[in-house]
């Protein structure tokens, strides 16, 4: 499920190197926590999440070594409150979407999800010692989701709802109740995003394989081919959720962290939606850096 | 209170010009309009309070007669029309305007009568809980059973516009983003939280 909301792009360098301070702090914090290989979690939508509970300020910024940057090691963001929360519920986030995973691929293909979960289970039994609120909740709205999916529920706001209300979680531990609220409404929305851009990255594979899938149930999609009115239904469900998280974000000052958001917000969903609409996201996102540009100039013409 | 300059965000050398352009983009950003059944409408109200307080008292301290625009107009405009069909479906209209999701969904499920208000009603709920795609779907049954409903109908227009505060310009919307994803390899030897590969 995660994996799709991607670094902020065309942003000064100072910016960049912000987000990459975030990254590494939350890496840092993982390990110190959880011990090294909970540091395999990583990645940037948990990057976001610390960055949302983060004080406007920046904190104390250090430089390590580590195993990615072993020789002149990296700046990175001190551990804090906000990035131990995020850690704490990272852990509990991936160990239970983990155990989802066995549940879902049955016991031979879900060996891959049992192996990642056991080796999360000492460190995920710690987290949810510190926020056991967070993991009940999450816990408890991945369980709804598995009897929706096991009942074929046909309503893509209601599936998407237990995803949501899970993300929406994370904030409920802020005290500040105006911060609180807007982080809610944010979370809300960018766990319903998340799970739709799921379901749609997901539709052929479901079709081939019969399994559960809300968009196909909801536009009558069986062969998991888009037809140009369903394309343009879910696209327009999709922007109703950025702005809903844009009206909610123009409500809080994140301090030095609003151009990395805005940037997030107002144009990098939009492009990570419209890559997996058009079945260009996966492709690109294992290519990795060696996006030709050539290849991206001719389809924009 | 604030310092008004800060609350517009411009410092205190800046010309009459700029000081309305700021007030003008914040008052757009805040308007009800992009707020309305958002379940933050009542901090968009505050926020659209202190940025007409603060133009006004910048006006003053310049004595200049610039006036704000009204101060954000009722949250959600419910009292507006009200004329409910039902004391029930009057009921659902006073809890989601309290802000009472559950209460009004309760009372819905118990009405028999599915007509257009009903549909209507049930829209808003769906909005208010961030069920877009459901919210839309009874938006356009209340239209469809009574089309030359102005509440009904605006309300539908309001949604399926978007918010009239738009910073990403034209290419807001995931049909008309620009398509280019660079997923570099900023950080690390894997590739977008590739660590992350079983999930």
């Amino acid at each position: 499920m995660f994996g799709y909301v991607i670094p902020p792009q065309d942003l000064p360098e100072e910016e960049m190197n912000r987000f990459r301070r975030a990254y590494c702090g939350l890496c840092h914090t993982l390990g110190r926590r959880y011990g090294p290989r909970a540091q395999m979690i990583l990645n940037y939508d948990f990057t976001y999440l610390a960055i949302l509970l983060s004080d406007p300020e920046e904190g104390e910024r250090r430089r390590g070594r580590c195993v990615v940057h072993p020789r002149h090691g990296q700046e990175y963001l001190a551990p804090c409150a906000a990035l131990e929360l995020a850690a704490d519920e990272s852990v509990i986030l991936a160990y239970w979407q983990l155990w989802d995973g066995v549940e879902d691929h049955g016991w031979l293909r879900g060996l891959k999800y049992r192996g990642g979960s056991a080796f999360l289970e000492s460190a995920c039994r710690k987290a949810a010692q510190v926020r056991p609120d967070f993991d009940r909740s999450t816990r408890c709205q991945l369980e709804q989701l598995a009897v929706l999916e096991r009942e074929n529920c046909p309503s893509m706001d209601r599936a998407a709802d237990t995803f949501a209300v899970l993300l929406q979680g994370a904030a409920r531990q802020i005290e500040n109740p105006v911060r609180r609220r807007v982080l809610e409404q944010m979370l809300y929305h960018l766990g319903r995003w998340v799970y739709l851009v799921d379901a749609a990255e997901d539709l052929k594979k479901d079709a081939a394989s019969a399994n559960y899938n809300p968009i196909s149930l909801r536009y009558g999609l069986p062969d998991g081919q888009w037809t140009s009115e369903a394309k343009q239904a879910f696209a327009a469900t999709l922007d109703q959720s950025v702005y809903q998280m844009a009206a909610a974000f123009e409500l809080w000052d994140f301090g030095v962290w609003t151009p990395i958001l805005r940037e997030t917000i107002y144009s990098g969903l939009f492009r990570v939606g419209k890559a997996v609409l058009d079945g260009t996201f996966r492709r690109r996102r294992n290519k990795g850096s060696s996006l030709p540009e050539r290849e991206t100039q001719e389809r924009s013409t | 209170m604030k310092d008004p300059y800060q609350v517009l965000g411009i410092p205190e050398s800046a010309a009459d010009e700029e000081v309305k352009r700021a007030y003008r983009d914040l008052a757009r950003k805040y308007h009800p309009d992009n707020y309305h059944d958002n379940p933050l409408a009542d901090l968009a109200q505050e926020k659209m309070k202190e940025i007409n307080a603060a133009y006004e008292e910048i006006n003053k301290r310049r004595g200049s007669g610039g006036q704000a625009g009204s101060s954000g107009g009722t949250a959600g405009g419910w009292q507006q029309y009200g004329g409910s069909s039902s004391s029930v479906l009057q009921q659902v209209r006073i809890s989601i305007q309290m802000g009472d999701i559950a209460r009004a969904e309760a009372l819905l499920n118990n009405y028999s009568d599915h007509n257009a208000e009903w549909n209507f009603l049930r829209g808003a709920v769906c909005f208010r809980r961030g069920w877009m795609d459901e919210a839309l779907r009874y938006y356009e049954t209340a239209c469809q059973m009574e089309p030359g409903n102005p509440e009904y109908r605006q309300t539908l227009e309001r949604m399926r516009r978007g918010p009239s505060y738009r910073p990403w310009g034209n290419s807001g919307g995931t049909l008309c983003a620009n398509p280019c994803l660079s997923m570099c390899c900023l950080y690390t030897v894997c590739c977008n939280g590739g660590w992350c590969f079983f999930i």
